[in-house]
């Protein structure tokens, strides 16, 4: 993975006494808190319902045993001894005392990490595929140049006072797993017949309070032409996104009222008025980077399956939990973090630093975060398969339901977010309880449940194949039901069913919706295929004639 | 009189902004200048002009080798047009004279500002201004090359 030099050594400890001198000037007064507020997001850190709330930045997604253990040592140290995973791949603590950010912030530097740009109206933490490297199906390692924009992005001395926030996200495979059709850019890298590489460009896509699939602006971007390229929208954006209302200042409003043809348009002719000045990438550069993601040195091995004695445990596991690998005898294998009765994307400290010891053993000392909220040891070697297993296992960590209904995204919620018009963990846990056959949810097969607390849309609910919003009805917590949307290639919407449901009612809904399913689909139709098929009118009339039955 | 940061020193302003009365040299607002260069009584150097982060550079672009001041106006915090406003005159339009910053601008915005090429900075009036000169140095490195000679840049473009 890639390493700091001095440079990039410098500008981390710079930002940190930067913060400190900046909390200083805050608590003695010298600042207000609207001065202060545009300040702090920068370092990720927003003041929520019961304490600050600290987002620490995981580039891509990519972490060391070493840098694991680091955030289990914040989590002990300065929290209540955990933290939650979220959808940019990143960190979250919810329990930091404003006066230690500083000093957390000194801790995470120690290990070639930082919170710079996890919030704020800048370019956040670029997002990517966790398989990245090991897929099968790669067309090219996306992380160099997940690295580049992380770099270029960094502190930019022009684009660090967006209209809003900025997420970008790099895809190097054609089965797309980083949701780049729901980001502000989406970049998709692509191989000529000439062999070389370049981008599909995306941009404007986003969630939030009005949901929009991204529009392709550039066919063949050369690989090297990428900063100056992004330099080009991000000007545009910059010169004539809106400011006026914080609801329509995500560039997806600009992309659409411009049309996406004007749009790109208007970002040609900046790129090409900008030739002498934008930056171009060297070379040089791209390899120097590239050299921190050489596949590690895998031995040779052979393939081998799961033994025909196995115990159905860890068939289950093996079938649900791991992944092909492009090195034979290799696995990657899924950490669980969606064990029932749990706050989905949550770890203890323990639990941090047990996965850090086995990446060490078993993974090359390094683990992924998942855009949904799990974690991934990409390198396993399939003759340790089953004593991760059992490691995982005594952790809590090999839930075997990667994938399946329970494997859901959840935001934080009314629990802890001030924005949130309702809680989303405790419906988690009432969706677990009400599912907890194994048997029924592999029957199901895949089934991706998404869900928000509120229209921010934080847990990417117009994406799930089930999407699940709070809204907040004269107090009272209610819940939105949408189905039939996606967040990988030909990403889609969900449509919603109707009227949202109580609190008391969504799993009870749920088992309904589960039930035309099974009820309609055809041989090996997952539920989204059937959803797209048979359109969400059967769910509806299932779903509210039974409302209307009750009453 | 105001005082300001111009080339990284502690200044008294010779000129006075659009509605201010006083002595001191005027600067137009775009408009006044765009109407004057029209009516043929437009200074042909020396002037001082005001954008808003509205206003577009390319509309200034021909009128720059009257100009010798260009004042950029951020009149909220968080406002960030005139960080693009900035980077195209100093760089597309080879403006040279001097480039200010004033409105809602603390201390913690002159290096992102000097990066994109202003070099005198009006900052908001709660701002100490013997205070916020050592904050030009916040970064001594980064990532990429702007306007501004003053870091050590991972890599320089092609010159």
């Amino acid at each position: 993975m890639y390493r700091y030099d001095d440079i990039d050594r410098t500008l981390v400890n710079e930002r940190v006494a930067q913060f400190r001198d900046q909390t200083r000037r805050f608590l003695a007064g010298e600042l207000s808190e609207d001065e202060f507020r545009p300040l702090r997001l920068r370092n990720g850190l927003y003041i929520q319902k019961y304490a600050p709330m600290l987002r620490v930045s995981i580039p891509y997604g990519l972490l060391s045993s070493q840098q694991l253990r680091m955030l289990a040592h914040i989590a002990r140290q300065y929290d209540r001894d955990y933290g939650h995973f979220t959808t940019r791949q990143n960190i979250q603590y919810n329990w930091p005392k404003l006066e230690q950010v500083p000093d957390i912030l000194a801790d995470l530097a120690s290990v070639e990490m930082h919170a710079i740009q996890t919030s704020g109206n800048c370019i956040r933490n670029v997002t990517s595929d966790h398989f990245a490297g090991v897929s099968p199906d790669e067309i090219a390692d996306p992380r160099a140049y997940c690295e580049i924009i992380r770099q270029w992005a960094t502190l930019h001395p022009e684009f660090s006072w967006l209209p809003r926030k900025f997420k970008i996200a790099v895809s190097g495979a054609p089965l797309d797993r980083a949701a780049v059709e729901i980001h502000d850019i989406g970049l998709r890298l692509l191989r000529n017949e000439r062999g070389e590489l370049g981008f599909a460009v995306l941009a404007g896509g986003g969630l939030g309070r009005q949901p929009i699939i991204g529009k392709q602006i550039r066919d063949w971007l050369p690989e090297l032409e990428l900063l100056g390229y992004l330099e080009a929208i991000l000007r545009v954006y910059n010169r004539y996104g809106r400011r006026d209302n914080i609801h329509k200042a995500r560039i997806k409003v600009l992309v659409k009222a411009l049309g996406a043809v004007e749009f790109a348009r208007q970002v040609e002719v900046e790129y090409a008025a900008n030739r002498e000045f934008a930056p171009v990438l060297k070379r040089a550069e791209v390899e120097r980077v590239a050299g921190f993601f050489v596949p590690p040195d895998y031995e040779e091995l052979p393939e081998q399956g799961v033994p025909a004695n196995a115990d159905a445990a860890f068939a289950a596991w093996h079938r649900h939990n791991t992944r092909a690998h492009k090195a034979p005898g290799y696995r990657a294998v899924f950490v669980s973090l969606k064990k029932h009765g749990e706050a989905p994307g949550d770890m203890s400290g323990a639990q941090m630093d047990a996965v850090a010891d086995l990446a060490d053993r078993h993974s090359f000392g390094q683990v992924r975060v998942t855009h949904d909220q799990n974690l991934v040891l990409a390198d396993v070697p399939q003759r340790d398969l089953a004593a991760l297993h059992r490691a995982l296992e005594a952790l809590g960590l090999a839930t075997p339901n990667i994938g399946t209904l329970t494997d859901m995204i959840c935001c934080p919620g009314l629990d802890f977010c001030s924005l949130a018009n309702a809680t989303s963990i405790p419906i988690a846990k009432q969706i677990h309880e009400k599912f907890s056959d194994f048997d029924y949810l592999y029957d199901l097969g895949e089934i991706q449940i998404k869900m928000s607390g509120c229209m921010n849309a934080c847990g990417h609910h117009h994406v799930g194949h089930i999407g699940i919003l709070g809204v907040d009805k004269h107090g009272e917590e209610w819940y939105q039901i949408t189905l039939g949307g996606s967040a990988r290639e030909n990403a889609a919407l969900g449509e919603v069913i109707g009227p949202s449901v109580p609190r008391s009612d969504v799993a009870d809904t749920l088992a309904r919706i589960l039930e035309v399913y099974v009820n309609r689909r055809g041989d090996d139709e997952s539920f989204l295929q059937t959803v797209r098929r048979i359109g969400v009118g059967p769910f509806k009339e299932r779903v509210y004639a039974a409302v209307d039955t009750a009453a | 009189m105001r005082r300001l940061i111009r080339q990284r020193e502690i200044v008294a302003d010779d000129w006075r902004y659009p509605g201010e009365a006083g002595t001191g040299l005027q600067v137009l607002r775009l408009v006044e200048l765009r109407d004057a260069v029209a009516a043929g009584t437009a200074p042909a150097s020396g002037a001082g002009v005001w954008l808003e982060p509205a206003d577009e550079v390319e509309q200034l672009a021909p009128l720059l080798p009257r100009v010798a001041l260009v004042v950029l106006n951020f009149p909220k915090f968080g406002e960030g047009r005139g960080f693009s406003q900035a980077q195209l005159l100093r760089q597309r339009h080879g403006f040279t004279g001097e480039l200010r910053a004033t409105g809602k601008i603390q201390r913690d915005y002159l290096f992102f500002l000097a990066r994109c090429g202003c070099d005198a900075f009006d900052l908001d009036p709660a701002e100490n201004l013997e205070a916020a000169l050592a904050y030009f140095g916040t970064f001594t490195v980064a990532y990429q090359p702007s306007s501004d000679r003053d870091v050590k840049l991972r890599s320089r473009p092609a010159a």
